[in-house]
């Protein structure tokens, strides 16, 4: 039997406001196969963006484990655990976190530079280009290469972000309300595009969500309360 | 690969990195003209010095001290080449008849002299002294109609008078020729029945004339060192006449000066002239006399020369405050960048990035825009000094304005030397510098919290 492609077990995570400790997670199992959609349901607090970092390895937790494929990974080198995020998982925020400089192709193509030297990414150059442009045309973006973040619409530069997390061929997309910022007509074309890439790819997503509608159209739904999963 | 392609585009996408830049760029420019410029001029100085002054010169001699017994004692020293004695003495010259001129405003004549009616009247003999200094090209160097009529015995008498020769540039002031009368007012120290000392006025008959009038000499031309203020403060006569004058023995002597076969061991031939000298006059170690000193030329004009240096060392310490004041412009406009991409750090962390990645990319930023500005600075700097004179010559002649006025200092053009191993230190400074002031918010970067920034928004 396959190894959930991550999973939490019994994660607790607290911050310390002077000498007071203040619970965020309290004790959280979690796990996601391969090409599952994930929700994540819970009120404002209720820890999910803290979940979302430490299941992505931005922070860690202050108890429990974190594994990929069945290996905990949790306690890693900051280095090892700066590779595993970049192999392993991609990110999509909900105010999508676009370098300003960079065009979207460029912005795409950072995901790649990431963790090749200047060599190496000169020797595959026209590869990772071909296929960057090749996953912008999957989030229709093609007549958008050239343009910077500022020029483009808020679906846009979500779909930007969404190809910037594809390029690496992660094995679970990581989405912090990634509609949050959206009206309601663009935000239905870029789930539409998430549940899209889902089902093609068979990759697992866990989703952050108050969305209702968007979480039951997920495979499952997990509810976060006070730092609980509520079952 | 990340690094270095946001490095390039956060330095492109903001035209007040060009202030760090420019800064840097300044700086190294200023420390390179500038210093070139003093180091130009100090090895000129040094030229012009030691083209007026014997390789060592023997001083505080006795009154008993007579040449050929010194000459024999230095001349056995190794790596002497040649001897000429000399004797020092002053005077004030004028024409025949008429009052010496007023004394120069203050603040002026101390560098040229010329316009000081006040010289040291230098005695030498020109057979030897030909041999140990430049003489016969000092000589040469004068407009023809101040050159001597007689190259080969240039202080001969002319008409029974003893000749003088003088700086060419207080000839021409003076309104001189050669065959005009100069007296030279001066006195000389007698010792009386009782043992002690007067100043008697020297008169004409000390010389082979006649009357209580200062002895008058005839200007048998010119002479011209490449040290202007050497030839306006000093008036050369024959050292027999200057011993007739001040009543002297014919043997007598209170300068030496020596001339060295090796050039490069000067300094170490003096300490043996100096030790011949004592032994020879019978000075001991510890003795209370003034004993007699032997100086090289560099150890002659140290202070004139050290005065120089100084200035050169003063004006590197002011140059170092424009770099301080570009590395602080530079941190300011690092650290603006810093605060403003906090949120690119987040995403570059969720991207893979390592806080040593996120670090090395804006070092990169600090350390491209300080070799930037070295290079510009650099090239600037060595073209600015190699052409620093045409540029003066341009100036002049668009406005008239001389940026540097070369002939105060008896200069042909600005003078300029450019030291690689100088350049290779401000380079370095500048890159230690730049690096301090990138690593401060380079590692503020690092140490962002990601996740800050993630929520932040």
């Amino acid at each position: 039997m396959n190894a959930p492609v991550l999973s939490a077990e019994a994660v607790t995570k607290s911050y310390w406001l002077g000498k007071r400790e203040i619970p965020i997670l309290k004790g959280v199992d979690l796990a996601v196969e391969r090409g599952e959609m994930v929700a994540l349901l819970g009120a404002s607090g209720a820890g999910k963006s803290t979940l979302l970092h430490v299941l992505g390895l931005l922070d860690a937790p202050t108890t429990g484990r974190v594994c990929y494929d069945g290996k905990p990974v949790h306690d890693l080198k900051v280095s090892e655990r700066a590779r595993l995020r970049h192999q392993h998982t991609g990110f999509v925020f909900q105010f999508y976190h676009l370098i300003p400089e960079l065009t979207a192709l460029q912005n795409v193509l950072l995901a790649r530079m990431m963790q090749c030297s200047v060599t190496q990414y000169w020797k595959q150059r026209k590869a990772t280009r071909e296929a960057a442009e090749q996953i912008l045309a999957e989030v229709s973006l093609t007549s958008r290469l050239s343009h910077r973040p500022s020029e483009l619409s808020g679906g846009e530069r979500q779909r930007v972000a969404i190809a910037r997390a594809l390029l690496q061929n992660p094995r679970v997309i990581l989405a912090d309300e990634p509609t949050g910022n959206l009206d309601s007509e663009t935000a239905e074309g870029v789930v539409d595009l998430l549940f899209r890439i889902n089902r093609e790819r068979q990759l697992a997503f866990l989703l952050v969500t108050h969305n209702e509608e968007l979480a039951k159209r997920c495979h499952r739904v997990v509810r976060l309360r006070d730092g609980v999963v509520v079952r | 690969m990340y690094r270095l392609f946001l490095a390039t585009r956060y330095l492109l996408s903001r035209p007040i990195n060009l202030l760090g830049m420019g800064g840097v760029t300044l700086g190294v420019f200023a420390l390179i003209v500038v210093v070139s410029i003093f180091s130009g001029f100090l090895r000129v100085v040094g030229e012009h010095v030691r083209s007026a002054s014997a390789d060592i010169s023997v001083w505080f001699l006795p009154d008993s001290a007579r040449y050929a017994q010194l000459q024999k004692a230095i001349e056995e020293v190794p790596n002497v080449h040649a001897t000429a004695p000399r004797l020092v003495h002053f005077g004030l010259l004028n024409r025949p008849g008429e009052q010496p001129p007023p004394p120069p405003l203050l603040g002026r004549g101390a560098l040229q002299g010329g316009d000081t009616p006040f010289v040291f009247v230098l005695g030498i003999d020109p057979e030897r002294d030909r041999a140990t200094t430049a003489l016969a090209d000092w000589l040469s160097a004068v407009a023809d109609e101040r050159k001597v009529r007689d190259l080969v015995h240039p202080l001969a008498r002319i008409d029974g008078r003893p000749a003088i020769l003088l700086g060419e540039q207080r000839m021409v002031t003076s309104g001189l020729r050669i065959g005009d009368l100069l007296s030279v007012s001066t006195g000389r120290v007698e010792r009386g029945p009782d043992g002690g000392r007067s100043l008697v006025q020297v008169t004409a008959e000390s010389v082979g004339g006649t009357g209580k009038d200062a002895p008058v000499f005839v200007v048998a031309g010119a002479y011209r060192t490449q040290h202007t203020g050497y030839d306006g403060n000093n008036a050369l006569v024959h050292i027999d006449d200057l011993r007739a004058m001040l009543d002297l023995p014919p043997d007598a002597v209170q300068e030496v000066a020596v001339k060295v076969i090796d050039a490069s061991t000067t300094e170490e031939t003096a300490e043996r002239v100096e030790r011949a000298v004592r032994r020879e006059l019978g000075y001991e170690s510890g003795s209370l006399q003034r004993a007699p000193l032997a100086y090289s030329w560099r150890e002659r004009h140290r202070g004139f020369l050290d005065g120089v240096e100084w200035q050169r060392a003063l004006m590197k310490i002011i140059l170092i405050v424009i770099m301080i004041t570009a590395a602080v412009l530079m941190y300011a406009t690092l650290s603006m960048m810093v605060a403003e991409k906090t949120s690119d750090i987040g995403i570059l962390c969720a991207l893979g990035g390592s806080p040593r990645g996120v670090m090395t990319v804006f070092l990169a930023c600090g350390l491209s825009i300080t070799l930037c500005g070295i290079v510009l600075g650099t090239a600037f700097g060595c073209a600015a000094a190699i052409y620093l004179e045409e540029f003066r010559q341009f100036v002049l002649w668009l406005c008239g304005v001389d940026l540097f006025p070369v002939k105060v200092y008896n200069l042909d053009r600005v003078p300029h030397e450019l030291d690689p191993l100088w350049i290779l230190q401000v380079a370095a400074m500048a890159i230690a510098v730049g690096t301090v002031v990138s690593a401060l918010p380079a590692l503020r970067a690092a140490r962002h919290d990601p996740l800050i920034s993630l929520r932040g928004s």
